[in-house]
């Protein structure tokens, strides 16, 4: 049977691609799927640091496109999680290097050799995020909940849809606490002004910080909220359709919460 | 579920900041989508510029076409001095 491209991206900068295509790659590949996460962002690579491969690069992404190298040679295989492996963008080159034509051709040999192919996508709309989607069967678009993210997350769908790909959407960053206090959009308010399917909520979550410092996959911390979160999208994504999101929900004590109300606390 | 801090800005009065940042999105999506882009335009004008050329005599160069946005509305502004009115031929 064939694998599945699915492409993370979002528009907007910094709301967690990297860290969503990383963590959903793992947590694939520990439900015993061969996962390979390709790193789209050339030029300006991160999957390798957050994954803690960075050392052991040899070809990259562009090099396979180009033909200067098979994929095997360029796939990095994890010693920690089993049939997980990470394809790097390279740093020397320009976003413009690569072709769609030379994506696409190489997205069919992937799905030949994995499972899922899990592509991070640069930020923009432009070149780069163009060669991240011409080769995916199924797309996730990612925004935190904040006015700029979810309008440049409407971009993107937008540009999905024209693409016949029909995305599903992750809200990242989730501060249940700031939700409550009517700070912060909820999810609810993001899927009615985007008028699309949920692929799960990922709360604000300070292992991700911790685990990018050291490179060890959050979905091996059974503490991490967020890595826990991920875990479920990626089970998801494996065929549990029905699997429930779960709502982040605010950890603070009922005293906390009715100190803060009043005033006294911040 | 109602909490301590949604009934106390029920009280109040006081309004969610997410509130009107969820109006504020709604707002300028709309938006975003009735932006035409040059091409657009171009093309639209030209498609115009066919169709009253053949009721009018109008001095192609001096024509302009524009978006007005007033606070409710978006309106396509085209404007041309007519030379004369064609004649129709039999
Ligand atoms: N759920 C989360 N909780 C806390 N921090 C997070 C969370 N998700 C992402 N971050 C942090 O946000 C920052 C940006 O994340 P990440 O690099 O994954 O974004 P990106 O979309 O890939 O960025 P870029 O557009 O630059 O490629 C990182 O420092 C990461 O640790
Ligand atoms: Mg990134």
């Amino acid at each position: 049977m064939e694998g599945k491209v699915i492409v993370i991206t979002s528009g907007k900068g910094g709301v967690g691609k990297t860290t969503a295509t990383s963590c959903i790659g793992a947590a694939l590949a520990l439900e015993g799927k061969r996962v390979a996460i390709v790193d789209m962002d050339i030029g300006l690579r991160n999957l390798d640091v957050v994954m803690g491969l960075e050392n052991r690069i040899v070809f990259n992404i562009v090099d396979v496109v180009l033909e200067r190298c098979k994929i095997s040679q360029a796939a990095i295989r994890d010693r920690r999680i089993e049939n997980l492996f990470l394809i790097p963008a390279s740093q020397s080159d320009n976003k413009d290097v690569l072709t769609t034509s030379g994506v696409e051709r190489v997205a069919d040999q992937l799905r030949k050799e994995f499972d899922f192919i899990i592509m991070d996508s640069p930020a923009g709309i432009e070149r780069g995020f163009e060669n991240s989607i011409v080769g995916a069967n199924e797309a996730i678009v990612i925004c935190t909940p904040d006015v700029s993210a979810v309008r440049d997350a409407d971009r993107v769908i937008g540009l999905l849809y024209s693409r016949s790909l029909t995305p599903k959407l992750i809200v990242n960053r989730i501060e249940p606490a700031r939700v409550e206090r009517g700070e912060m959009l909820s999810h609810e308010d993001v899927l009615e002004v985007l008028s699309i399917d949920l692929a799960g909520l990922v709360p604000m979550d300070e292992h991700v910080l911790i685990s990018s410092n050291t490179g060890t996959p959050l979905v091996l911390q059974n503490e991490s909220t967020a890595g826990q979160a991920f875990k479920r999208i990626a089970r998801r994504l494996n065929g549990e359709a029905d699997l429930p999101v779960q709502v982040p929900v605010c950890k603070m004590s009922m005293w906390n919460k009715i100190s803060r109300t009043f005033g006294l606390k911040r | 579920m109602l909490s301590i801090s949604r009934l106390l800005r029920r009280f109040t009065g006081q309004k969610a900041s997410k509130d009107t940042a969820k109006k504020r999105l709604q707002f300028s999506l709309i938006y975003d989508k009735l932006e035409l882009n040059d091409t657009t335009l171009t093309d639209l004008q030209k498609d115009i510029v066919a169709v009253i050329s053949n009721y009018f005599e109008i001095n192609k160069d001096s024509l302009e076409l524009k978006v007005k946005r007033d606070d409710n509305v978006t309106a396509l502004v085209f404007n041309t001095p007519i030379l004369q009115l064609k004649r129709k031929r039999a």
